[in-house]
């Protein structure tokens, strides 16, 4: 499941990434794009943008409006009902459409040449601003209808008008660099998911990882498979794995070896009840002690069992053992010729 | 997903959240529109109108008036302040101890815009249901209704949408009994005749009564030909309420006429507004002219509509 997450993180990771660092170049560390100053040709008293040119919210917006030999010069951003009843009447340069980073079209539209009352007396401007020469605002369009109006303020006129426009995120450069660094740090996720889980996160909790981490899935429910191990101890107590063929083989030399059952043993347990002692097949780690040593006590005297494989070893001078054939057995000296009956009861071993 | 990545997640999923809401996004297409003010506007717009009545009480000049109410209010309230010249009385000041009880701002695509709002009075123990009106961009908030009900009435309550308060069409019936053009006609109509078949329509309220009243005791005066017109005026300020009939602002124009025979004279009493406008009474003819302002509720479904307050005086007065 984790692991099917894990490309579309690394997809999604490197998208949020890109357009982060895209905002980042875009904006700038100042957080905006900055266009002008243009030059507006107009000699009327109002340019005004129509109804549905500013269609955004939550953009920070900038304007600066300048215009020559100090003239007094009004902008503000007001509610679009407000700005197109003050504006219905008065002859003015309508902008009704505007794409970034500066490609307006403009229309002019008829009316009286004056303003019908002062901007600067008006009470609904959302930001508003008047100087002298020149005049500025930054706010963030909100959610609702807005339109931007440049105004002459008193006899004056607006030719000469020039425009310096910015638009931007508040903190856009911080957030295309958290963006950024989201993207990446989702990518990164992505990829450990992809690589599965590491060795640390695999504990004694989890076996299944041990045993085959690699085709293993996070979340994945494990398929748990009960192994029989047949295991028998010798003498000395060390228990050795032997296979299902080995242990089967034991049996028969076991049941073999078992005393007559027409004249029981009062000392040897009864071979048709289930005894702790004898070998119990059916059990994943028979206790095949008693077995071992059955069989090492009754040696060769079973016909049917064959004698064990003689093993010749070599040691050399460091006391490290070497196996060594028969027909190797030439080019040593026998040091211990003893027959395997009379040898400690290991495993049918002799030294070389 | 590991339990230790889970928060790392979460975290993230917090971030990339809180960046959306600040990453600018278009906005819907609907029609420009505007909720014109806010409570803390009312606020000043209240504080100023206070101000205004406040200085023009204080000279007994209702001049600054016309700066902050408009039509049939700014008429009522200069007939007033010119009855308390004549009386050499004060007027009531109308606002200091005024506390907002309801707002009802409309949603408006065009103007006028305007807003009611519900103020008490504790000093003259009432609640002042006042519509603000903004005329055009460039005009002030001006009062232009500003009928009276006494503490105990509760206005119904209003429907609204996106927080805005709903407006009724003033010709529009729907889900009511009568437009609330039409209950101000029929109001004035069963006014100036209690017999006319437009009073069964409507309920007959201690307005009615208190009108009638005064309308009996002047036409029993003898040697005097007393005639009484009502007419309604345009409906322009009209809120949907809760239950889906209508609170509205009507005002009623009232013209009392006398016609007196020769050697008789009419006269009112000393404190009273009739006698400072016509001041040696009416000896042969004369005419007086009222302004009343109503808030009318007009039920939802087929109920009768009613007069729940009121606000007038005489405008004008022609005699002797």
């Amino acid at each position: 499941m984790a692991r099917r997450l894990a490309w579309p993180l690394v997809v999604v990771g490197l998208l949020i990434a890109l357009a982060g660092a895209a905002v980042m170049v875009v904006l700038g560390p100042d957080s905006r794009f900055t266009t002008g100053p243009h030059a507006v040709r107009t000699d009327g008293v109002a340019v005004v943008t129509a109804p549905d040119v500013i269609t955004y919210r939550g953009l920070q917006v900038d304007v600066l409006v300048e215009v020559p030999v100090n003239k007094p010069v009004f902008v503000g951003l007001g509610n679009t009902v407000d700005v197109q009843d003050y504006l219905a009447g008065t002859r003015r340069l309508e902008v009704t459409s505007f794409r970034a980073p500066w490609t307006v079209r403009t229309a002019e539209r008829r009316g009286r040449p004056a303003l019908p009352g002062a901007p600067t007396a008006l009470d609904w401007w959302i930001a508003d601003s008047a100087g002298l020469g020149g005049a500025s605002i930054s706010t963030t369009l909100p959610d609702t209808p807005v339109s931007l109006a440049i105004l002459a303020v008193g006899a004056s006129d607006l030719s000469g008008l020039r425009v310096t426009f910015a638009y931007g995120v508040r903190g856009g450069f911080g957030l295309g660099l958290g963006a950024l660094l989201v993207g990446l740090g989702l990518a990164w996720s992505g990829l450990l998911l992809r690589r599965g889980p590491s060795v640390a996160t695999a504990g004694p909790r989890r076996p299944w990882r041990e045993r085959d981490a690699g085709a293993q899935e996070l979340g994945e429910e494990v398929e748990v498979v009960e192994e029989e191990v047949y295991v028998f101890v010798d003498e000395h107590g060390v228990e050795h794995e032997i296979t299902a063929e080995e242990a089967a083989r034991l049996q028969e030399r076991l049941a073999a070896d078992a005393p007559d059952p027409t004249s029981p043993d009062p000392t040897s347990p009864d071979p048709t009840s289930p005894d702790p002692t004898s070998p119990e097949l059916t059990d994943p780690e028979p206790d095949t002690s008693v077995a071992i040593a059955t069989e090492t006590g009754t040696g060769t005297g079973a016909g049917e069992v064959p004698p064990p494989a003689v093993v010749y070893v070599f040691v050399d001078e460091d006391g490290v053992e070497h196996e060594v054939s028969e027909e190797e057995l030439a080019d040593y000296e026998l040091a211990d010729d003893e027959h395997v009956d009379d040898a400690p009861a290991d495993d049918g071993r002799r030294d070389g | 997903m590991s339990r230790r990545s889970a928060p790392v997640v979460l975290l993230l999923a917090c971030v990339l959240a809180l960046t959306s809401c600040t990453v600018p996004r278009p906005r819907d297409d609907r029609p420009a529109s505007t909720v014109p003010i806010d409570r803390a506007g009312v606020e000043q717009v209240l504080s100023r109108y206070d101000q205004v009545r406040e200085a023009a009480a204080k000279l007994l000049d209702p001049k600054p008036l016309s700066t902050v109410e408009s039509g049939a209010v700014l008429a009522i309230d200069t007939g007033s302040f010119d009855v308390a010249q004549r009386l050499s009385r004060g007027v009531g000041s109308d606002g200091t101890s005024d506390q907002v009880e309801r707002l009802a701002v409309p949603r408006f695509t065009g103007y006028p815009l305007w807003f009611v709002v519900e103020v008490r009075d504790q000093a003259a123990k009432v609640n002042r249901v006042q519509v603000f009106e903004r005329g055009s961009a460039v005009d002030p908030w001006f009062l232009v209704a500003s009928p009276e009900t006494v503490l105990s009435t509760r206005l119904p309550d209003l429907r609204e949408r996106d927080g805005a308060a709903l407006t009724v069409d003033p010709r529009s019936a729907t889900g009511m009994s009568m437009s609330p053009q039409q209950a101000a006609d029929r109001y004035a109509a069963a006014l100036e005749d209690p017999s006319a078949a437009a009073a069964r329509t409507i309920e007959n309220d201690d307005f009615r009564a208190q009108m009638r009243t005064a309308a009996r005791r002047n036409a029993s005066l003898d040697g005097v030909r007393f005639g009484q017109t009502w007419k309604a005026e345009k409906v322009t300020h009209a809120l949907r309420t809760a239950d889906g009939g209508a609170l509205v602002f009507a005002t009623l124009e009232r013209v009392d006429s006398y016609r007196v025979r020769d050697g008789i004279q009419v006269t009112w009493p000393d404190d009273s507004p009739q006698k400072a406008l016509l001041e040696s009474g009416v000896s042969s003819s004369g005419r007086l002219r009222y302004l009343h302002q109503v808030l009318v509720e007009i039920p939802g479904g087929s109920g009768r509509p009613r007069v729940i307050g009121q606000y007038g005086g005489v405008v004008e007065a022609e005699g002797p």
